[in-house]
């Protein structure tokens, strides 16, 4: 697992490659810890190359979303996919925390057929 | 990937619950899992055996999604994406099993509905 905080004016970028889990996670947590005491506005969590995330990853995730918010700023959630992705939507998280990209799709609709 | 991380929680759940009481003295006695795979046509059945503390998988509740949990989702992953049996002693056994489509059986079923 790889991690790379950047602050930005505004928003600060938390990007989170390779696996997320139990063992992982503890290499995560005190920069997660200095990052919540910073009171940052916006966090922008860039999972595009997460490959894995196990139960313990998905804690400090949210963790990190509900202190956030709690200090009332603001949690944005990308590029989910593949195995990360199934287990959010699997825990629902995909209803609260996720950006409009990853949530689970609405209910079918008829679809409008194109004509040429 | 749905084996992965079921059995993958199954797996930390032992370490971070199962042995968390073990002095650690010498590596030898931190705790072992022992780890059996069988396999036939469709079916696959994993079974973890440890020595640490056992618990009763059906007073453990289901999370509160509501409330956005932090923790205690485990098991729910386990059993989400994998039949799961459970039976406390000497040793623990937890019995992971999930049948599946194979690859190749599917594949001639599609080629022989075209």
């Amino acid at each position: 697992m790889r991690f790379e905080i950047k602050a930005a004016t505004g928003v600060t970028h938390l990007a989170i490659e390779g696996e997320l889990d139990a063992v992982s996670v503890s290499e995560l947590r005190p920069d997660l810890e200095k990052l919540v005491k910073g009171r940052p506005t916006v966090v922008e969590v860039d999972l595009s190359s997460l490959r894995m995330v196990d139960s313990s990853g998905i804690g400090a995730l949210v963790s990190l979303y509900k202190r956030v918010r709690a200090q009332g700023g603001s949690v944005v959630i990308k590029g989910l996919r593949d195995q990360p992705l199934a287990i959010f939507r699997l825990l629902r998280l995909d209803r609260v925390m996720l950006g409009a990209d990853t949530r689970s799709p609405p209910p079918a609709h008829k679809q409008s057929k194109s004509r040429h | 990937m749905q084996v992965v991380s079921a059995v993958g929680e199954a797996f930390n759940n032992i370490v971070l619950h199962g042995y968390a009481n073990r002095r650690v003295q010498a590596r030898e006695q931190i705790g072992s899992v022992d780890l059996r795979i069988q396999t036939r046509r469709g079916h696959i059945r994993i079974e973890l055996r440890d020595w640490g503390s056992g618990f009763d998988p059906t007073t453990v509740p289901p999370p509160a999604f509501d409330t956005l949990p932090e923790s205690g989702l485990g098991l729910f992953i386990m059993q989400s994406f994998m039949e799961m049996a459970y039976r406390p002693g000497r040793p623990n056994l937890l019995t992971l099993s999930k049948r599946y489509v194979e690859r190749s059986s599917a594949v001639r079923k599609s080629e022989g509905a075209t």
